[in-house]
């Protein structure tokens, strides 16, 4: 089966062989790099994830599509939907918040520009309680478990 | 029998063509010191392998007709290619896609906040490559297709360049699609001091005088009327 493809090879030379591979490996570093470009842009690890679970119907279907952002510069709200990722579990989860708990900053966090530390409680739309048992031991969500917030 | 052409050293004596010549060259003539064109070196007829395209694809067409020329002009005796070209595409693409390589499996290892700033770094830098390769493919290596070189001793060491592009012209109403060839010669002396002659040629012909219908590159013919342009350019005419 590759003996015509060596024997073709052996007669263009190697530059050529060369030349196709890079054709075919140079599609693949800018879908690489084109993915990694806009996990930058939005500031989210995954920009573009996929609905598992049927929880937040009728919000989301299983097998949406979604985008997400993950703004440094803004608090989150009740009522914004977002993607986390419990550390020791794989699956991200995409639900709505429920309650944010501001915290007081420091003076030097103030002067630096951060924003506050936030503690947060989800729940799924189309579940009857809230995600406690989900955070399998800690009591709320912080921002650094966030993924990003639902934008489309 | 040797008529003084448009070259520079119309006053010299006579020197007896290369021996390689047969009497199927088209210009039997040479003027002093021409080393010998394409047309006079036989290829042998058992070494042409079958060449076969699809007819409806133009760009295979003219890649047919491209790989055509590199083979028929570089064989011994004749002009020695030059890869500046592709070697710098070549490394210019290969590092890209390394570093896209290296910068996904980065990120992939790091978690993500920690790693942003390198990954901005990766991925700045692979634009900047691929800006540069597309600058470069597009303004430098344009539509050339075969850098030549060549070096003759006869009394003394003469050089030789020749660089050709194609284009492909689209069909027209009553024209088929041609292949344009235009080929800049130049030959000259002393380690390229004194220029001995210089020629520009261009020539177009549609792509169905060398295939034929079911897609059978006629290799011959082909190799005739590219010996013909590069002859034409080596005596020194422009056109």
């Amino acid at each position: 089966m590759f003996s015509e493809e060596l024997k073709s090879f052996r007669r263009l030379g190697i530059r050529h062989v060369l030349l196709q591979v890079l054709n075919f490996a140079s599609v693949i570093a800018s879908g690489l790099m084109i993915w990694k470009g806009l996990g930058l842009i939005t500031n989210s690890e995954s920009p573009i994830v996929v609905v598992l679970s049927g929880s937040m119907e009728p919000a989301f279907y299983r097998g949406d599509l979604l985008f997400l952002t993950n703004p440094a510069s803004e608090l989150y709200q009740t009522g914004d939907i977002t993607v986390y990722k419990i550390p020791g579990q794989d699956i991200p989860i995409v639900h709505r918040i429920l309650e944010t708990h501001d915290l007081v900053q420091k003076k030097k966090e103030k002067r630096a520009g951060l924003l506050p530390r936030q503690l947060l409680l989800t729940k799924g739309d189309n579940n009857a309680v809230d995600d406690i048992d989900l955070y399998r031991g800690i009591d709320w969500l912080e921002r650094k478990h966030i993924v990003g917030k639902v934008r489309g | 029998m040797a008529p003084t052409r448009k070259s520079a050293n119309g006053g010299r004596d006579p020197r007896t063509p290369s021996p390689t010549r047969n009497d199927t060259a088209s210009s039997a003539a040479s003027s002093p010191e021409r080393p010998a064109g394409p047309l006079s070196i036989a290829t042998p007829p058992g070494d042409r392998d079958t060449v076969k395209v699809n007819n409806s694809n133009v760009t295979e067409l003219k890649h047919a007709c491209d790989d055509a020329l590199k083979r028929y002009l570089s064989r011994p005796e004749l002009f020695k290619q030059s890869h500046l070209h592709t070697d710098i595409r070549l490394a210019l693409g290969w590092l890209s896609v390394f570093v896209a390589a290296g910068t996904a499996l980065y990120g992939y290892k790091v978690e993500f906040e920690e790693s942003k700033p390198l990954v901005w770094a990766g991925l700045l830098t692979y634009i900047v490559l691929t800006t540069i390769q597309s600058a470069y493919a597009y303004f430098i290596e344009g539509n050339i297709v075969f850098v030549g070189k060549r070096k003759t001793f006869s009394k003394r060491i003469i050089t030789e360049r020749i660089t050709l592009s194609s284009t492909t012209v689209p069909a027209k109403k009553a024209k088929p699609p041609a292949y344009s060839l235009s080929l800049h010669y130049v030959r000259s002396t002393s380690g390229g001091k004194s220029l001995l002659a210089k020629g520009k040629t261009q020539g177009s012909t549609g792509y169905n005088a060398f295939f034929d219908g079911l897609g059978t590159m006629d290799q011959e013919k082909f190799e005739q009327w590219v010996g013909e342009l590069v002859e034409q350019a080596m005596e020194g005419k422009s056109s």
